[in-house]
């Protein structure tokens, strides 16, 4: 990205700056307390010693931007209606045209001492792990990228949200909360989910089905310890253009993930686990039926400096086939795709700086063994290379 | 609710401290090691004055202010009013009446706020705006000092 494009986008983002601050309050001065307006935006540059994540890093990318606006209503104390716009720019894999990131009705229908169960309605975030339900507020990452052994960039929009039905209960008792999630809905796809399970953007569409989607976390003391186990289970449909190699067939997708966490006062240990099913059924001689398991995890630890310190070291590995873990077999078969995409091993060092409560800055090094969650769109996966660096430098403001 | 509510380190209990547990004194004593210089503040729960409430247990408390529990017995919405996060009063509240650290708070409600399931308390600056801020809102729960203690207020115990 050019230095024009650069000042242009900043002068923008400063204007916005100082336009949220007012919408904010302006919230409070309609003098209606069931109504909440909320939002952020974060600006990124990324520099990668080679190949291309969130643009044309290994010149210095500033494309890498989120910006988003929600609100929320109480129209009784037990029905809420809620929607957060989202405009995220990420290289060639998001342009940033702004999408409905979530807009749905919440029913908490039953109310006892220490019972909540409740149904939401409309487009819900799809609840996996620990970070997926915000993974684009920088805030509440631990990093300005997170683990892409599970929070995948490449095919975010697989993970982000879902149109369906949720059901939710927590239960809050002395020994601990027990918070499920738990419904059916039709991943929001795109053109990346294309190009990760098929190679490409075809001509015709791969469309999610309905997905079952189900979350348990169990919290004690309200977060000193967070358990949480999370299954996706469904297919996307392709359906061929008349130039395509594939037949109309579909690929199966079953996640599951298993994470702890630890909260002391100052220090915050991470470790997630991951296996994704995918399952390619009667898409025609070019994607021959087969079962695929990639699999990933993650160890992380952060600590608290001062009060507006926090410094993070995470070792994060995924492998695309846990049968291949090494990538070998890969490059010995047709299309003889270098060994090393199949696999990626990165460690990451990064600081963060809270400056005020509502402004963030945080730089992170990435040392990558490995190109696994690298975009075929951003890559030309014959001509990556295999060890490469990353730094990041994010700042962010929400209100 | 329920007895035996402090399992962290926080306010000893009023009543008989020998008879307490071993894992909150051990967790006490813990924090003190860790922690020497932390000052105590004496914190009082207070809500609006026509609550039909006087005690609550600290998990029902907690729930409350990790706004996870949005609604009164008689079916009121629970309007929960909270100083800054860095303000030492909400440190001390958060700590030692709910026995929780802040920033587990600010995560409860980030996730809320963000993901479309839930609304964040409302922030007040003073311990004035916050006694005015109870008293209009019907619902409302908040906290203040000791010394600042209000006749106009509900206040609450916790058990």
């Amino acid at each position: 990205m050019n230095r024009y494009r650069f000042c242009k986008w900043s002068r923008r983002l400063v204007l916005l700056g100082w336009l949220l601050p007012p919408l904010a309050t302006a919230a409070s001065l309609f003098g209606d307390e069931n109504l909440q307006i909320h939002g952020f935006l974060s600006q990124g540059y990324t520099h990668t010693s080679a190949n291309s994540w969130f643009g044309d890093s290994s010149n210095g990318s500033w494309d890498f931007r989120e910006l988003g606006l929600n609100a929320s209503y109480r129209i009784t104390p037990k029905l809420q209606i809620s929607g957060q716009l989202l405009s995220l720019t990420a290289g060639e894999m998001q342009d940033g045209s702004p999408s409905l990131d979530y807009g749905l009705l919440d029913y908490n229908f039953a109310n006892f001492d220490n019972v909540n169960l409740g149904l939401r309605l409309g487009r819900v975030k799809t609840p996996i792990g620990l970070y997926n339900d915000t993974r684009d507020v920088a805030f509440t990452r631990p990093t300005n990228f997170l683990p892409q052994s599970i929070y995948f960039d490449k095919v975010r929009n697989l993970e982000l949200s879902n149109d369906g039905l949720q059901i939710y209960g927590d239960l809050l008792t002395d020994w601990g909360d027990l918070l499920f999630q738990g419904g059916m809905g039709k991943p929001v796809t795109d053109e990346n989910v294309e190009y990760a399970y098929l190679g490409n953007d075809w001509e015709g569409e791969l469309s999610g089905d309905f997905f079952f989607l189900g979350r348990v976390i169990y919290e004690l003391d309200a977060g000193r310890i967070r358990l949480s186990a999370t299954i996706a289970d469904g297919d996307l449909d392709f359906e061929p253009g008349p130039t395509d190699p594939f037949t109309n067939g579909t690929v199966g997708i079953q996640l599951r993930v298993l994470s702890f966490q630890y909260n002391a006062e100052a220090w915050h240990f991470t470790t997630e686990y991951m296996q994704e099913d995918v399952i390619y059924r009667n898409l025609g001689a070019f994607r021959p039926d087969g079962d695929n398991t990639a699999e990933g995890y993650y160890l992380q630890l952060a600590h608290d400096l001062f009060t507006d310190w926090e410094i993070i070291a995470r070792y994060d590995v995924s492998y695309l086939n846990r049968n291949d873990r090494d990538g070998t077999k890969q490059e010995a078969g047709p299309f003889g795709i270098p060994a090393h995409n199949m696999f990626a091993k990165d460690w990451t060092l990064g600081l963060r700086w809270d400056i005020t409560p509502a402004f963030m800055v945080r730089g992170e090094y990435h040392w990558v063994d490995g190109t696994a969650w690298l975009s075929s769109r951003e890559n030309n996966l014959f001509q990556t290379e295999r060890h490469w660096q990353m730094f990041s430098l994010l700042a962010s403001y929400r209100f | 609710m329920e007895k035996r509510q402090d399992r962290t380190a926080g306010i000893p209990d009023r009543a008989s401290p020998w008879r307490l547990p071993l894992a909150p004194v051990l967790l006490l004593a813990f924090s003190l090691l860790f922690f020497p210089s932390r000052q105590v503040f004496a914190l009082q729960l207070i809500t609006h004055p026509n609550t039909d409430i006087e005690e609550i247990s600290r998990s029902t408390a907690r729930a409350v202010f990790s706004m996870r529990r949005q609604i009164w017995p008689d079916g009121a919405a629970i309007r929960v009013f909270v100083f800054p996060d860095k303000h030492k009063l909400h440190k001390a509240f958060a700590k030692q009446l709910l026995g929780v650290f802040p920033h587990q708070l600010r995560r409860a409600w980030d996730r809320k706020v963000f993901s479309g399931t839930g609304q964040a308390p409302d922030t007040v600056q003073s311990e004035a705006e916050m006694i005015e801020m109870i008293i209009k809102t019907p619902g409302a729960i908040g906290y203040i000092s000791e010394d600042n203690r209000d006749e106009s207020v509900q206040i609450l115990q916790v058990e």
